[in-house]
């Protein structure tokens, strides 16, 4: 290897890289010269660098080599050399072994190197300990930190920060040093004469010393108020804006622990909001949006003028977040931010489309019933000249436009249409925009027809096959039940005879559901003549389709006992779950040759009839749109760890705007909820219990930080309640033994269930880290299937506790552990518990028609906000709520809720509209129910809270 | 749930005029293990992920944008681009500070501007700035002119050897041979 061809590898103009191995072998020739060419060895390290960027690795062999010649330049005292020495030692240590050999080096320049390399020595030198090593490092870190140059100080409190996962006590016995690091201003020493730069002292360590000190401090609440009172406030020590960010942070997280608290930080929030750092103010304003109604109304209004003031700067970035930020609050409260409107229309032509985007979405939250017309028509200039991205996005936000805006259904409609129409757009664009036109049509029944007719004119000209298949499905389903099927029947039969057999096949489906339409035999018949032309069609496929459809509408006509079956199969009324249905299909086939001896039970998959898909559907609509605030709430539950950096991700998914399908929390629940069904119903036990009728929601018992976490299931039975408790033993060192859950009845059912349960099954032993459940079953006393039984049970958990020896994980022997009781919440059975919702699209019109009504008077006296109401009503009743009838001002006085649900042991209908009052006393609520079953709108009105 | 952890940037990458890495470094924190869902896994995803960012970006003109649930700063030169990711709930300011102090400090270090050529000629400089600029995703140092004050020079082809005859020189000049002598008699050795 000569430095010839070393030479000419390195020679930048050729773009290419240098060869991997002509490297490596320079490398360990020339470090191991003596004396080493300084200038050499680092352009040679360059090199190194260089290819491990591009993503090259060594085996660990050679990088072991590598390594050690490395280590072989600390001879050389260059500390231009030493710099980047330092850098491949850190890219090394991951692939080496005995990386532990270069330790004694780099400590000698951490104690002697000048101050230049010295922040770099102590960097790598975190880098080659190990969990058994680090404490060596120990007295460095701590001279270093309390050193009186700024780098070598950050560079000591980041490396101690790196240390924590592995050595915590060791970085906390520096606790009290860091602290005075926080508050203490260093400066730079003045830059020699031959420096070409003038460097002004950032005070950065001040932000490292900050982040340190909460890691070491953040299990303890009173430390960390008394941090915040020691550096945040008047005469606030902190200079850096990193650090002053930090600190926001830190109250962030304080009062999402304990809301109570946040009077005693208001004056620094409102301080922080005036800082002369954007980065202060703006976290400053993130913090109050997500307090939202939990701070005074002046504060927040301040908040929204910050932001509305960065609407106008010229720097890009704060533009974005305050935008981004503005549009999450308006996803909760448009109303707060409707005076940024002049400021974001402006910004609807911005040259960032993702500011531009952003800025529209918003709009149309904040939009009133006047300006949403005039801003649909400024999206459709902007929305030809973004990407498809972006199109997808503004659709998404019209598609939740509709639902909220019923009465603008017009506009949106045309505008929805144009964008189908025009040339441009890929295929996600077009079947986002079917897709919004679909919901239109479903939750919007007055632009039912219309919709309708502009996909026939659109399908006259489409180029994309999935498009073209999905209206064919809509118009078959939504079709038969307009006033003029016969138009509809045209268009679709024209497909037949002009397109491919993929679209044929489909419209041939979508045909034979007109032959359903009762009192127009007329339509009936050509249709059957239309069906028996299509028979002699090229396509296997599409003849099969038609004659078979001929086959179904032959035995509905014949009016015999397979006319039902048929007439399903041709218009099914209910749909399976799909979620559920996949889970159990991929579970049948992984057990095996044997189990396929039985056919799939398909009656264990939960169906659900037309409106209850609708109900859904809008339920998660909804909870889209709600879902941000809950993580604002529930988010604070795991513990904050060193790397905890993954507690934002799910809410901000849909920050992220796209609001594409469902949430990915719901599902995991829903899975988690089916699993739990599973172990249920394979009990012995339960199956002399007959079919199970309906399980609840899980519903948490126990804070998630508690020694035992309980979470309660209710199944119904026929003649049985069961109520499963899923416990995990969080202790690290304890077992319990025959852990059983001891219900009380409180007796609420007045004799429709026996109060003696009837069995208990209990947990014969649960391990540290384990979850399993634990079975009550009481027993009903009433015959009657179908009445509702409320009841509240009061629960404690009893339990052997064993300690664990520590070699076996297992009890001791001899152990006999001592009996120990712990009590939880109590799980209420609630009238909700045997409600499903539904979906009915004319609440009022639908409350007028049902027979039987109920009323009930309640007085919250606890301060709740109306929300928190609503919420809790919501969940006790079951029902869906309508006309976006969930959500409430902050300070609204008054509200109607409405809610729409069936019963699920009969289906009796039943709708809720719930008047509610906020006065000084409390808030004063007024149900009126009404149902076609009398004991179901008293069971319901009487058992709402 | 805040995010009070220091590990505030996820990746530093600079890529050329067709989307090719000239410098890339993913950050994760020490003793952690990465998750397989991050993009930084493996060689493959994160060219993917490149490739990706490339053309969402390139001659866009945005600075900023969010991309696969992160936060991208950047801007595109003639023939290269400069970007810094966060996480997506990062404060954007924050990252923007972090970004500039890495632009200034590479105006500051490459005497002709940041394009293409430049980096791959003073790939070292570049090295050194963005490993004095953040640790680990860590950010170590915002201000651009002490981040060039700490990125040295390569050295001098010849090694130094400028004796001062005054006292002091004379003294090092006698602790030079000295250890020269102590040098070459342990290699004998």
């Amino acid at each position: 290897m000569s430095t010839h061809t070393y030479k000419k590898a390195e020679d930048p103009h050729s773009g290419s890289l240098p060869d991997k191995m002509t490297i490596y072998q320079d490398c360990l020739n020339r470090f191991n010269e003596s004396p080493v060419n300084p200038k050499l060895c680092r352009t040679l390290i360059t090199s190194l660098l260089e290819l491990i960027s591009h993503g090259e690795t060594f085996p660990a062999q050679e990088a072991t080599a590598l390594f050690f010649s490395i280590s072989k330049l600390f001879q050389h005292p260059n500390d231009s050399l030493r710099q980047i020495v330092y850098v491949a030692i850190k890219e090394l240590c991951g692939i080496s072994e005995d990386i532990l050999m270069a330790t004694s080096s780099i400590m000698k320049d951490v104690q002697n190197g000048s101050d230049l390399v010295k922040p770099n020595a102590i960097r790598a030198l975190i880098r080659v300990l190990d969990e058994s090593t680090a404490f060596s490092a120990e007295r460095l870190l701590k001279n270093s930190l309390v050193s009186k140059h700024p780098s070598v100080c950050s560079a000591s409190l980041v490396s101690s920060y790196h240390l924590l996962p592995i050595a915590e006590t060791t970085v906390k016995r520096f606790a009290n040093e860091t602290q005075e690091a926080v508050g203490d201003l260093k400066q730079l020493p003045y830059p020699d004469e031959n420096s070409r730069y003038y460097p002004t002292t950032s005070h950065i360590s001040q932000y490292h010393a900050l982040g340190l000190l909460y890691q070491l401090k953040n299990h303890d609440k009173m430390a960390l108020i008394k941090l915040i009172q020691q550096f945040a406030g008047q005469s606030s020590p902190l200079k850096n804006q990193l650090a002053q960010v930090q600190m926001v942070k830190l109250v962030h997280q304080l009062v999402l622990k304990d809301t109570n608290s946040i009077p005693q930080f208001l004056p620094l929030i409102v301080n922080w909001l005036q800082s002369r750092h954007e980065a202060v103010a703006l976290e400053a304003c993130k913090l109050t949006a997500a307090l939202s109604n939990l701070v005074p109304s002046e504060v927040f209004a301040g908040a929204v003028s910050v932001l509305q003031g960065f609407l106008s700067t010229p720097r890009v970035t704060t533009r974005f977040a305050a935008v981004r930020l503005l549009n999450k609050i308006s996803m909760v409260s448009p109303e707060k931010i409707v005076v940024c409107n002049p400021e974001l229309e402006s910004l609807v032509n911005d040259s960032n489309r993702n500011i531009s985007t952003y800025t529209i979405t918003t709009l149309l939250k904040t939009g009133t019933n006047k300006n949403i017309g005039s801003l649909i028509k400024t999206i459709t200039k902007f929305i030809y000249e973004v990407n498809d991205d972006f199109k997808i996005i503004i659709i998404d936000a019209i598609k939740t436009l509709s639902l909220n805006f019923p009465e603008e259904n017009e506009t949106i409609l045309r505008f929805l249409m144009e964008s189908l129409q025009s040339s441009e757009g890929s295929l996600q664009f077009k079947n986002s925009v079917v897709e919004a036109l679909m919901d239109l049509i479903q939750f919007v029944p007055q632009s039912k027809e219309k919709a309708l007719e502009e996909l026939c004119d659109f399908i006259e000209d489409c180029e994309y096959n999935e498009v073209l298949v999905r209206i064919l499905h809509l118009l078959g389903k939504e079709g038969p039940t307009t006033k003029n099927p016969s138009l509809y029947v045209r268009h679709i039969y024209n497909r037949v005879i002009l397109e491919n057999s993929i679209i044929r096949s489909a419209a041939v489906l979508s045909l034979s559901k007109f032959a359903l339409v009762k009192n127009d035999p007329e339509l009936v018949k050509s249709i059957e003549q239309l069906l028996i032309q299509i028979k002699t069609d090229p396509d296997d496929e599409v003849r099969d389709r038609a004659s078979i459809a001929l086959q179904f509408i032959e035995s509905v006509k014949s009016n015999n006992e397979v006319s039902n079956i048929a007439q399903n199969f041709i218009r099914p009324t209910s749909t399976y779950d799909v979620v559920t249905m996949e889970s159990k299909l991929s579970q049948y086939l992984s057990q095996g040759q044997e189990a396929f001896q039985t056919p799939f039970d398909v009656s264990s998959v939960t169906k659900y009839s037309e409106d209850e898909k609708k109900a859904l559907d809008l339920k998660r609509r909804q909870e889209q749109a709600f879902q941000h605030t809950e993580e604002s709430s529930n988010g604070n539950g795991s513990g904050s760890g060193n790397g905890n950096e993954n507690g934002g991700r799910k809410g901000d998914r849909l920050d992220d705007s796209t609001f594409n399908g469902t949430s990915l929390q719901e599902e995991k629940d829903d899975l988690l909820l089916s699993k739990h069904i599973d172990e249920m119903s394979s009990l012995e036990q339960f199956q002399s219990f007959g079919k199970r009728i309906h399980s609840s929601k899980i519903v948490p018992l126990t804070e998630i930080e508690a020694e035992f976490v309980v979470k309660g299931i209710k199944h119904l039975f026929d003649e049985h309640i069961v109520l499963q408790f899923h416990i995990t033993n969080t202790l690290k060192d304890i077992a319990l033994d025959n852990v059983e859950v001891v219900c009380q009845v409180e007796g609420l059912s007045e004799g429709l269930l026996d109060d003696q349960e009837e069995f208990v099954l209990p947990i014969e032993r649960l391990l540290p880290d384990e979850g399993e459940s634990c079975y009550v079953a009481f027993k009903k006393l009433t015959q009657n299937s179908d009445e509702i039984v409320v009841e509240r049970f009061s629960n404690s958990l009893k339990f052997q506790s064993k300690e664990l020896d520590p070699s076996t994980s297992l009890p001791f022997e001899d152990d006999e552990g001592f009996q120990d009781e712990y009590e939880f919440d109590s799980l209420f059975l609630s009238p909700g518990d045997y409600m499903k919702p539904s979906f009915v699209s004319n609440f009022a019109a639908t409350l007028e028609e049902l027979p039987y009504e109920s009323v009930s008077v309640y007085n919250i006296v606890e301060t709740n906000t109306l929300q928190e109401v609503i919420d809790k009503l919501i969940i006790s009743a079951g029902g869906l709520p309508l006309e976006n009838s969930q959500t409430v001002s902050h300070d609204a006085t008054q509200h109607t809720l409405k809610l729409s649900g069936k019963s699920i042991l009969d289906n009796a209908k039943a709708l809720l509209s719930i008047k509610m009052i906020k006065t000084s006393k409390g808030i004063a609520i007024k149900a009126l129910v009404k149902s076609d079953k009398d004991t179901l709108a008293d069971d319901l009105s009487n058992n709402l809270i | 749930m805040v995010n009070l952890s220091l590990y505030t940037v996820k990746a530093v990458l600079i890529l050329d005029g067709e989307g090719k890495r000239l410098y890339s470094k993913y950050f994760h924190a020490p003793h952690e293990q990465i998750s397989d869902e991050s993009i930084a896994v493996n060689l493959k995803k994160q060219k993917e992920f490149e490739s990706n960012l490339f053309s969402k970006t390139h001659g866009q003109n945005s600075d900023i944008m969010i991309l696969d649930d992160m936060l991208v700063i950047y801007r595109e030169y003639v023939d290269a681009s400069i970007y810094v990711l966060g996480a997506i709930d990062e404060n954007e300011i924050v990252l923007q500070e972090a970004f500039n102090g890495l632009k200034d400090s590479l105006e500051l270090l490459l005497d002709t501007g940041i394009d293409k050529r430049n980096i791959q000629e003073h790939y070292d400089m570049v090295v050194l700035a963005i490993d004095e600029l953040i640790d680990d995703g860590v950010i170590l140092e915002t201000d651009p002119a002490t981040i060039a004050s700490r990125v040295t020079k390569p050295p001098s082809k010849d090694i130094p050897l400028n004796i001062e005859l005054n006292e002091k020189g004379l003294l090092s000049a006698w602790g030079f041979a000295k250890s020269k002598l102590a040098e070459r008699l342990q290699q004998g050795l």
